[in-house]
């Protein structure tokens, strides 16, 4: 298999495990309100033992095994000519975006993603917007005056 | 290049009606949920009479501060009744200009003249709209305009001045015929919406029809027989389809599309006439559609899929082209006229082993609704097994139609959803183009792909499921500017 050569950073695999954790805890406070409604109103064990299971086996898929499938997976390259992305975790996605379509490419930022000195890639269209996750933010800057610079060469009406 | 000038006059109670049209809803909210006791009536009565009154006044002042003049190689209109505005817009930016014409512009020769800008990106209003003006002034506009642009173009590709007079050469591309329009008609799915549309009317007439009267006699009518009860839903079906069937004709009487060198002009309409114009270059996509009531006459649409438009003029994104024709002579009629070719060559069609999956997906959707309908009528329910048996003959349908072909640049597709579709597009048109392969189609060596195009803010993709992943390597392959194999 071909595939496009570059990963994104490996510190992706941190923030999207904290990601995880936090969509994980909130899971866990519904839980524990199920819980405690089982214990007020006497429910069947089941439920008890639902929310439990539920929870772990979220932490299990959020925490654990999706970053990872999802980090390993993930791959693009910029050519000269065109943007080539690989991404999914159960389904394999690969995308072409050819320069001259580009429109502009931006960058951004969350709170997390500033703690670990990541930024995202946005590659933008007429009609679409692709996503580069969790580059070092000196990588993500100079892709995207790259990209910009390729664009700009190859640009074209619609 | 010229004084200020106003609207006509008609566009004063244009803008009347208009307002008033948006008042209709609270009107009926008030009239259906409003005070039934006798005095009340005449409070009803003297406010609606007050709010017309204002709202004739504010169509009246907004009409005497419109104004608009053509200076400088722009389009400069001032308006505002409260906060004044002036917009001003270069000739240039200027993508073409819409005329249609309503039941009250007919009479005095006028035209409402919308101007189509590049990139009107989706605020509020986007769109420039004289609503009323003569003709002659309209022809002139127009004129004006294309000269501007037309000095323009010469100025920077330096072509000859021959340039100007072809381009208002017009050529008759398609003329309904009205065979074609009674199958228009008749195909469309505008009964439905007639349909519900008088029940919504007959349920707002509750105080005024004495009901509970009519009962009486209706029950009689009843005791009379069931036939005539059948007889009687079958005429309102009846008057409903013959009132749709009406209406479409009206709309789409005398579609007429011509071309001009760099234009797509398409008109219609027997009472209200409009007029669309699409500039050549704006084109991204050419879509052929056949809905189930269409096709076993051979029938299609076909529609110009297109970059303009904005986002509260969705129309401008998916333009008709030709409302009814034989599928068969779509090639024919289209010809060289447009820069996507409509040829049907053969398509290429997924592997046998894929309908398995074509059939399991159609079942998947099906199967809450049998879960449900078991838990709820019990015995009864396992009669929804039956629909396994349409969603197995529609996923068929879907598995049959879908289909992909590759012509030098360009790309077509074939595919269903409720309605049978096929698109066409060139290469460069082409935004984006996805290859998904999930874990259980690797292991049947299938793949799926997607094409996205732009159509007027947004985007419409073209989705072929579960094809032999060779091909789809090739589409691949083929979109992709690299020289090394991408797989």
């Amino acid at each position: 298999m071909n595939e496009p050569q570059k990963r994104i950073s490996d510190k992706a695999l941190s923030v999207w495990r904290i990601t995880g954790a936090i969509t994980s805890a909130i899971m866990a406070i519904m839980a524990g309100g199920a819980i405690w409604l089982s214990n007020v109103f006497s429910w069947p064990v089941w439920v008890v033992m639902a929310a439990v299971g539920a929870i772990i086996l979220h932490v299990y898929l959020y925490v654990y095994l999706f970053p990872l499938l999802r980090w390993k997976r993930w791959r693009y390259e910029v050519r000269e000519q065109e943007i080539e992305l690989q991404q999914g975790v159960f389904v394999v996605k690969r995308t072409l975006v050819p320069m001259i379509r580009v429109q502009h490419v931006d960058t951004r930022q969350g709170p997390l993603l500033k703690k670990y000195g990541l930024a995202t890639v946005d590659v933008s269209t007429a009609a679409t917007v692709h996503e580069i996750p969790a580059l070092p933010v000196e990588e993500a800057e100079e892709l995207r005056q790259f990209i910009s610079r390729l664009a700009r060469v190859a640009d074209e009406d619609v | 290049m010229s004084n200020s000038k106003r609207l006509h006059p008609i566009a004063a109670v244009t803008n009347f009606i208009k307002q008033l049209k948006e008042l209709i809803i609270p009107f009926i909210a008030f009239f259906v949920f409003g005070t039934k006791a006798s005095e009340g009536d005449l409070w009803f009565f003297t406010g609606s009479i007050a709010i017309v009154i204002v709202v004739l006044g504010i169509g009246v002042l907004n009409w005497l501060r419109f104004s608009y003049r053509l200076e400088e190689g722009e389009l400069r209109m001032e308006y505002g009744l409260l906060v004044r505005k002036k917009r001003y817009i270069p000739f240039d930016r200027i993508q073409s200009l819409d005329f249609s014409e309503g039941i009250l512009h007919r009479p005095f020769g006028l035209v409402k003249v919308k101007v189509e800008t590049a990139g009107s990106s989706g605020t509020a209003d986007a769109e420039a709209v004289l609503t009323a003006i003569t003709k002659d002034e309209a022809n002139r506009i127009q004129e004006i305009i294309a000269q501007a642009k037309g000095k323009l173009v010469e100025e920077t590709f330096d072509t000859e001045v021959a340039n100007k007079a072809e381009r208002v050469e017009e050529k008759v591309v398609y003329k309904i015929s009205s065979k074609e329009l009674l199958l228009l008609a008749t195909t469309s799915g505008g009964v439905g919406v007639v349909l519900s549309a008088m029940v919504a009317f007959l349920s707002q007439l509750d105080d005024l029809i004495p009901y509970e009267s009519a009962y009486h006699e209706v029950e009689k009518v009843i005791s009379n027989g069931i036939v005539i009860v059948a007889v009687l839903v079958f005429l309102g079906f009846l008057l409903a389809w013959v009132a749709a069937l009406i209406g479409t004709m009206v709309k789409f009487a005398q579609f007429t599309v011509k071309k001009t060198e760099r234009e797509i002009i398409i008109s219609r309409g027997l009472l209200e006439k409009r007029q669309i114009t699409i500039p050549l270059n704006r084109i991204q996509a050419i879509r052929i559609s056949e809905n189930i009531l269409r096709q076993p006459f051979g029938l299609c649409s076909v529609y110009m899929i297109s970059a303009g438009g904005s986002v509260r003029n969705a129309e401008g994104a998916k333009v008709l082209l030709l409302p009814a024709v034989k599928k068969a002579q779509v090639a024919h009629i289209l010809q060289e006229h447009l820069p996507i070719s409509t040829t049907s060559q053969p398509f290429n069609s997924p592997p046998k082993r894929s309908l398995p999956r074509y059939l399991l997906r159609g079942s998947l959707i099906v199967v809450p609704f049998v879960i449900a309908a078991i838990a709820i009528f019990k015995l009864w329910g396992l009669l929804s097994i039956l629909l396994f048996v349409f969603s197995s003959a529609w996923s068929y349908l879907i598995y049959k139609d879908a289909g992909w072909g590759i012509e030098g640049q360009q790309l077509n597709i074939q595919y269903r959803g409720l309605i049978k579709h096929t698109l066409f597009m060139k290469k460069p048109n082409v935004q984006s183009l996805d290859y998904k392969e999930s874990i259980f189609q690797r292991r049947k060596n299938l793949a799926t792909m997607t094409s996205l195009i732009k159509s007027g803010m947004g985007a419409i993709g073209g989705t072929i499921v579960d094809i032999e992943k060779e091909d789809a390597k090739e589409i691949y392959q083929w979109y992709s500017h690299s020289q090394k194999a991408p797989f």
